[in-house]
């Protein structure tokens, strides 16, 4: 019988082996957390820390037990012990997780705006409710540091690059015709919706190795990936009619939008500084469609289509009554297809797309012809390895097809290019504290005929709970102005190197930051005509070319957003400065271009009215002057026109039609009728035959005013203060 | 015959603690789902919540093959992710929520009902934390894990609950208010009256706030 004893001296044993566990929970710093849960693992015995983070309990269990404390925010504890006493104290220190406020971010250079849960210093929701920016995503990021505003044309103007040096970007995929066609001294509008993309992040300089060609800047959007499915919805103002209908269920969602534009009752309203032949009148429809093909796949396919014609006379320097007749008929379509997936949890990430544009303008100016094609064709992979501790790594490749027509004055040049590059970069979180992104981007162009390796740096110490300061170093890529390859398809890369520094405090609805820049400029295409300088923007470029052009830009610019101090209002103030100079093109000294002016601000204010159910906008911008050519001064763009204001406003209210829910908007531009000047033109020699030597280009009108509505018809569509 | 004897007792002592262990499952969950119906219609209270959570997650580490401890502490985080104001730390209950909700997915027995009512639950959470900005995404997502629970079970009180809560904070321009908002909490209260839990131990929640919400309707 012994064993039986034995047995049933254990049991007893065991009924009467209580062990009492007791001590505390706290933070790296000793700081005490309650609330924790604090057990044995695999048992039912455990407590809660007390609001000193104290704890105690008692357990049966013996031998040994793993003692587990779990706390939000923080990473699990786990002890062994050993259950031979009748009690145990201990302290647990728990390390916090990485998040936000705890972890340094990459910043330099990049102002996002994203509806993801991390902090993005503009939403998407920012875009359409700020007055001045016409719901125009190029029209908002305008008003950020770092951008010049250029009325006369369209593009994102960054830190003294031109426009063209800026490209967008959806979804990985270059858009080769962001805007809808330039006409010479009427700024366009983009082509995409605001409401078509969950964010946006808009890139001053030193971006990732994941884009190129692009000398300047990078925006970056991102399409949704589903739709709320609200059925038929109708837009009405005054330049256009539209339909728009959503459908989705739980695996694929569709969007169809229809469109018919015209701006004649518009410009009946408006006064107009330009004499219309035929308002510009548009038509056009896109088809949006997203499938969900597993768990953790994607597929978006996004197509649009758009015909547009005008016609207009523009002004000729020296001389009134001389006109030049101006026909455009652009034909726009852009298709993308992008797919993502991820496997092994995450761990690994796909993001591939394929790509077609084509677009063309028939073009008549002064009676020649001036025929543009273009299309681009693109595929695009790159692949992303998640490590431990936020660390990560990417690698990637793209291709492009790129044909292009242009037809001068009867002549017909066309070209053929194929751009490849290949692409690698890894973030590195050496800690919570440090972090950096080193990446390595090489190009072919089969046109020029030559390579490209860029290499790109980023680093970023965080300096305090709310703080941090970044640095970020690269060398960026473009090929030339393709009216220069025409003649001249020996022409290299052009270059620019960025430095930028950067410093942020962003803390519970304010924001601070300021960033100084330099850029150098290398490479640049410079024509040599023999010639005095000719500003037409028309011109073919027939002088010789080479890379010889260089320049700079350095500066620094300021952002305060508060969204706090007042309740449901939310305002912000930017201030950027550059100091630019370069030799390109027919310049034939260092110069500031004519696209560069050195001071920028935006005062951006916004208020909710919830009794109204309104909300209204104000923003004024403020340009300084910018040089423009006067043949008759013997320094070359040595004169500058006066600085730009503009007050504008804006305001929706939600209301509804017949039981169905309708927003209604008003925005007037220009407020204060200012009679803004843009640049001027002389005639080629600076004489003056009948007393008109030059003429100011201004905006298109000086105040002017649009109302619209958009109605939802379907019974399923709520609309809330937050669609507006 | 002694080997057989201590092999027999061996074997009673084990089932004995078998049947303990289910014991003190029944016992733990019936005290802790009690305490967390406690709570329900009450001033909502951050540290009690918490330490039901933690109860919930001791109870389900313990048992790795229930969904019910798992279901309330995902319950549980959920109502902290809708508390307080810092919107990291909601952001972090309501991550820790779905965690568990994923959990709940993988095991036997959990009804797909209320498994989506508590989806759609942690949605509106989200998107109470920047309605403006989360509104398209949040607004749909909740939607969608609402009209799925009435796939499942149409007679669910929760739906109503969840869906009268949302039309009670949505402006009465656009169709929402209190009018439209109180047939959705007298239907969430006449589905109470003739829901058939399965079980003590399964979730209960939402009768109180349908009462609180309807009787605020009634203002």
């Amino acid at each position: 019988m012994k064993p039986l004893y034995f047995l049933l001296f254990l049991l007893t044993t065991t009924a009467q082996a209580q062990t009492l566990l007791s001590g505390k929970v706290t933070d790296r710093k000793g700081h005490a957390l309650p609330g924790a849960n604090v057990f044995l693992k695999g048992t039912y015995d455990g407590t809660s820390t007390d609001t000193l983070g104290r704890f105690s309990f008692e357990t049966f269990e013996k031998d040994t037990a793993t003692l587990a404390v779990s706390y939000m925010g923080y990473e699990s504890f786990e002890r062994k012990l050993l259950l031979d006493q009748k009690e145990v104290v201990l302290t647990a220190k728990l390390e916090e997780l990485a998040n936000e406020l705890n972890t340094v971010v990459i910043t330099a250079g990049a102002f996002e705006a994203s509806d993801e849960k991390r902090m993005a210093m503009l939403k998407p929701l920012d875009i359409v409710t700020t007055a001045g920016a016409a719901a125009d995503i190029t029209g908002a990021m305008q008003l950020l540091p770092g951008a010049q505003r250029v009325g006369e044309q369209e593009g994102l103007f960054v830190r003294g690059g031109s426009g063209l040096e800026t490209k967008v970007v959806i979804d990985g995929m270059i858009v080769q015709n962001p805007f809808f066609s330039s006409v010479p001294d009427v700024q366009q509008r983009g082509r995409f919706n605001p409401f078509m993309f969950k964010g946006t992040s808009f890139s001053t300089g030193g971006y990732s190795a994941q884009y190129g060609q692009a000398l300047s800047s990078v925006l970056l959007l991102n399409t949704t990936d589903k739709t709320s499915g609200n059925g038929l919805g109708v837009s009405l103002n005054l330049a256009s009619a539209g339909l728009n209908y959503d459908h989705a269920t739980e695996k694929q969602s569709v969007s169809v939008v229809g469109y018919y534009g015209n701006l004649k009752p518009l410009f009946a309203l408006v006064r107009q500084n330009i004499e219309w032949l035929h308002e510009p009148e548009f038509v056009g429809s896109s088809l949006t469609y997203r499938f969900k093909t597993s768990q953790t796949g994607l597929l978006k396919v996004y197509g649009m289509y758009s015909d547009s014609r005008m016609s207009m006379n523009s002004v000729v320097p020296g001389g009134e009554g001389i006109k030049n007749r101006l026909d455009l008929h652009n034909r726009n379509a852009f298709t993308t297809s992008t797919y993502t997936d991820s496997w092994a949890e995450g761990k690994w990430l796909l993001n591939s797309g394929f790509s077609y544009s084509r677009n063309s303008d028939n073009m008549a100016f002064d009676g020649l012809g001036m025929d543009r094609l273009d299309e681009r064709t693109q595929a695009r992979a790159v692949l992303t390895r998640l490590l431990s501790g936020n660390n990560s790594v990417l690698f990637g490749a793209e291709i492009h097809a790129i044909n292009l027509q242009n037809g001068f004055g009867g002549t017909s040049y066309s070209l053929h290019d194929r751009y490849t590059a290949a692409f690698a970069e890894t973030e590195i979180y050496l800690s919570r504290q440090m972090a950096g992104r080193v990446g390595v981007r090489t190009e072919y162009s089969s046109l020029l005929n030559r390579f490209n390796l860029a290499p790109r740096l980023s680093l970023a110490y965080k300096t305090g709970t709310y703080s941090q300061v970044s640095l970020a170093a690269g060398q960026f890529y473009q090929n030339p102005d393709y009216r220069y390859l025409y003649r001249n398809p020996d022409l290299n890369f052009e270059r620019a190197d960025h430095l930028i520094l950067n410093y942020q405090v962003m803390k519970k609805g304010r924001t601070f930051r300021v960033e100084t820049f330099y850029k150098n400029y290398a490479q640049l295409v410079r024509e040599y005509t023999g010639q005095p300088f000719d500003t037409n923007p028309y011109r073919f470029p027939w002088g010789s070319t080479n890379n010889a052009g260089y320049g700079y830009a350095q500066g620094f610019d300021l952002f305060w957003r508060d969204q706090k101090t007042v309740k449901s209002l939310d305002y912000w103030v930017t201030y950027s400065y550059v100091d630019t100079r370069r030799l390109f093109q027919q310049y034939q000294v260092l110069a500031t271009p004519t696209f560069a002016s050195n001071h920028n601000v935006s005062l951006v204010a916004k208020r909710w009215f919830d009794q109204l159910k309104t909300s209204v906008g104000m923003t004024y911008a403020y340009t300084s002057g910018r040089p423009y050519y006067n043949p008759n001064h013997e320094r070359f763009l040595t004169d500058k026109t006066p600085a730009v204001h503009n007050l504008s406003f804006t305001a929706s209210k939600l209301t509804s039609i017949r039981g169905n829910f309708a927003v209604l908007y008003v925005a007037v531009d220009n407020l204060l009728n200012t009679r803004n000047v843009f640049t001027y033109r002389y005639t080629a020699d600076g004489r003056t035959p009948n007393g008109y030597s030059r003429y100011a280009v201004g905006p298109q009108s000086y105040r002017s005013f649009f109302v619209g509505m958009q109605v939802f018809l379907s019974k399923k569509a709520v609309v809330k203060k937050e669609d507006l | 015959m002694k080997t057989i004897f201590i092999s027999a007792l061996t074997l009673v002592l084990s089932m004995t603690q078998l049947f303990a262990q289910s014991d003190k499952y029944t016992q733990a969950m019936t005290t802790t789902v009690d305490a967390l119906n406690q709570q329900e219609g009450k001033q909502p209270d951050m540290a009690a919540y918490q330490e039901l959570a933690n109860r919930f997650e001791r109870i389900a580490t313990a048992e790795p093959k229930e969904w019910l401890p798992r279901y309330h502490a995902a319950y549980c985080y959920t109502m902290l992710g809708v508390m307080g104001d810092d919107a990291t730390q909601k952001e972090q209950r309501l991550d820790k929520a779905e965690a568990m909700l994923k959990e709940v997915e993988t095991l036997d027995g959990q009804p797909d009902d209320e498994v989506e009512v508590l989806k759609a639950f942690v949605a509106q959470g989200r998107l109470a934390i920047d309605p403006m900005s989360r509104w398209q995404t949040y607004g749909a997502v909740f939607g969608e894990h609402l009209a799925a629970a009435k796939a499942a079970n149409a007679d669910n009180p929760r739906i109503y609950v969840l869906e009268g809560t949302s039309l009670f904070y949505t402006p009465e321009q656009f169709g929402g208010g209190k009018k439209v908002a109180k047939p959705l909490f007298e239907k969430a209260l006449e589905k109470f009256a003739t829901f058939k839990s399965p079980g003590a131990t399964y979730p209960q929640w939402g009768k109180g706030q349908a009462e609180w919400m309807a009787a605020q309707c009634n203002q």
